[in-house]
């Protein structure tokens, strides 16, 4: 494996451009197709920084013209956030 | 581009890939066929729990602990790591109400042959810190287990493709070739595919397939948000669900109208994976194909967990997801042939049941194409069961 397909591309889950390549060989042409094989954008960060560096090597693969197809997934929380702040009402409390 | 094979399965989710692995086993030549990419649909959108205690008494107990016996040697069979762990299981019962249901449902589950008890809530402290002092008792069972549904759904494919299985993903059915009632062929986006027996395992979007030789299948999507939280350490010693899941999901009528459970919005169940990321679910709602997650949905389920467990409020979530569970009237999966067109074979509709039945589901099916029988009355699963409704 040549020097380039070592770099991680995603720190969360230890995922390098050459798993993200191997997984578009086995058939992937999504970011979600990715993160099935590979993991990639499931840790903690939940793809911030990779899904960018994805989509660019996706790109090589896909036609991203049409970016709804790429099945990106960005979901709530866009940050992390403690329960109770989210469940918390003014004046009424977490019930 | 045309080809052949025995068997096409239809859809790469959990039941998809069961069904290809067990089939394939048995020495049959499949094709699955995936309009999108494995695990895309509600499979890869789901809790982990293998929960025998929230199936109902008779054939659904039955049949999960079929497939709960199955499982324990599914990791060694596979040859892939699929988190398999029996942890064992607790109904969190909040009323007098729930309570009188519970008693008489752990009764008949004991019947079955489950293995399964009612504790006070000083006893249930000892096994889960932190619940509610408000909670009324708890059920708990030691034989209530999760595994990692993505690498269940691999292991299965790897295998099957070890067994000479192919794999199309991308690869959309857009109608079945049939032949003087017979079916003959899978039309696709790649080509067709000629067989003789096609299996329906689409899940969710089982009525579309059904659609193409005029079956109206009931099955709906029922929307099931989920939350994720960071990785903590063990903090959900056993997968919990809340009595209200129960209750609502048995006693009450479950038709498409008066789904109770569909109103009262969610059936709460929490479990903690191999990574210590803890899964707080589910919603239950009818939103047709929408797999959004909302607000509310959201806040709901969170406030029901911190209800139960207090602590829970203090853990960070980092994702919400939601997916479609394929619901049937009477909460049974459909898994048989079709009267209409012969060859026309399906296994679907299990709604939350889908990745606890997924072995069991591979053996039946399996066994009703290759031997004609199986170790169950298959009647009792056949789409027939639905005919007066329609």
């Amino acid at each position: 494996m040549s020097h380039e397909k070592n770099v991680c591309i995603c720190r969360c889950e230890e995922v390098t451009e050459g798993e993200i390549l191997r997984a578009i060989e086995e058939g992937a042409r999504t970011v979600k197709g990715i993160k099935i094989r590979t993991q990639a954008t499931m840790g903690l960060c939940q793809g911030r920084t990779c899904r960018r560096l994805i989509v660019n090597i996706l790109s090589k693969h896909v036609d991203i013209n049409d970016i709804s197809k790429l099945e990106i997934g960005i979901r709530v929380p866009v940050r992390t956030i403690k329960i109770k702040n989210f469940i918390y009402d003014e004046g009424k409390g977490y019930e | 581009m045309s080809r052949k094979t025995d068997i096409v399965v239809i859809g790469g989710g959990v039941i998809g890939a069961s069904i290809t692995y067990y089939l394939s086993k048995r020495g049959k030549k499949v094709i699955l066929v995936e309009k999108k990419d494995f695990a895309f649909g509600s499979s890869g959108a789901c809790d982990q729990m293998i929960f025998l205690q929230t199936k109902n008494p008779g054939i659904h107990l039955e049949l999960a602990i079929e497939s709960k016996k199955m499982y324990k040697n599914l990791e060694k069979e596979l040859n892939h790591p699929i988190e398999f762990q029996t942890i064992g299981g607790m109904v969190l019962i909040e009323t007098e109400d729930q309570m009188r249901v519970m008693k008489e449902f752990v009764k008949r589950q004991k019947e079955t042959g489950l293995n399964v008890e009612i504790l006070d809530i000083k006893d249930g402290s000892k096994i889960q810190e932190g619940l509610s002092p408000d909670l009324v008792e708890t059920t708990y069972s030691p034989d209530d287990a999760h595994v990692n549904s993505l690498e269940l759904i691999k292991g299965y494919i790897k295998k099957a493709v070890t067994f000479g299985t192919e794999v199309l993903v991308n690869t959309e059915v857009i109608g079945i070739r049939t032949k003087n009632g017979k079916v003959k062929g899978v039309e696709t986006t790649k080509g067709t595919i000629g067989c003789e027996v096609l299996v329906n395992a689409a899940g969710s979007w089982a009525p579309v397939i059904g659609e193409m030789i005029g079956l109206d299948l009931p099955i709906r999507p029922r929307r099931g948000q989920i939350i994720l939280t960071e990785e903590v350490p063990p903090y959900i010693k056993h997968d919990i669900i809340s009595a209200n899941y129960i209750t609502a999901k048995y006693s009450l009528d479950r038709s498409f109208d008066n789904d109770v459970l569909g109103k009262l919005g969610v059936g709460l169940a929490i479990s903690q994976n191999h990574r210590g990321n803890i899964f707080i679910g589910a919603t239950r709602e009818f939103a047709g194909y929408n797999t959004e997650t909302t607000r509310e949905g959201i806040r709901r389920i969170l406030k029901h967990a911190g209800k139960l467990i207090p602590g829970i409020v203090n853990f960070n979530i980092i994702r919400t997801f939601a997916g479609l569970r394929p619901y049937t009237p009477d909460g049974l999966p459909i898994i048989g042939y079709v009267d209409e067109v012969e060859g026309f074979f399906i296994a679907a509709g299990h709604e939350g049941d889908g990745i606890c039945l997924s072995p069991v589901t591979g053996k039946i099916v399996s066994e009703l194409i290759i031997d004609g029988k199986t170790f169950i009355d298959a009647k009792l699963l056949n789409l027939n069961r639905f005919r007066h409704l329609t």
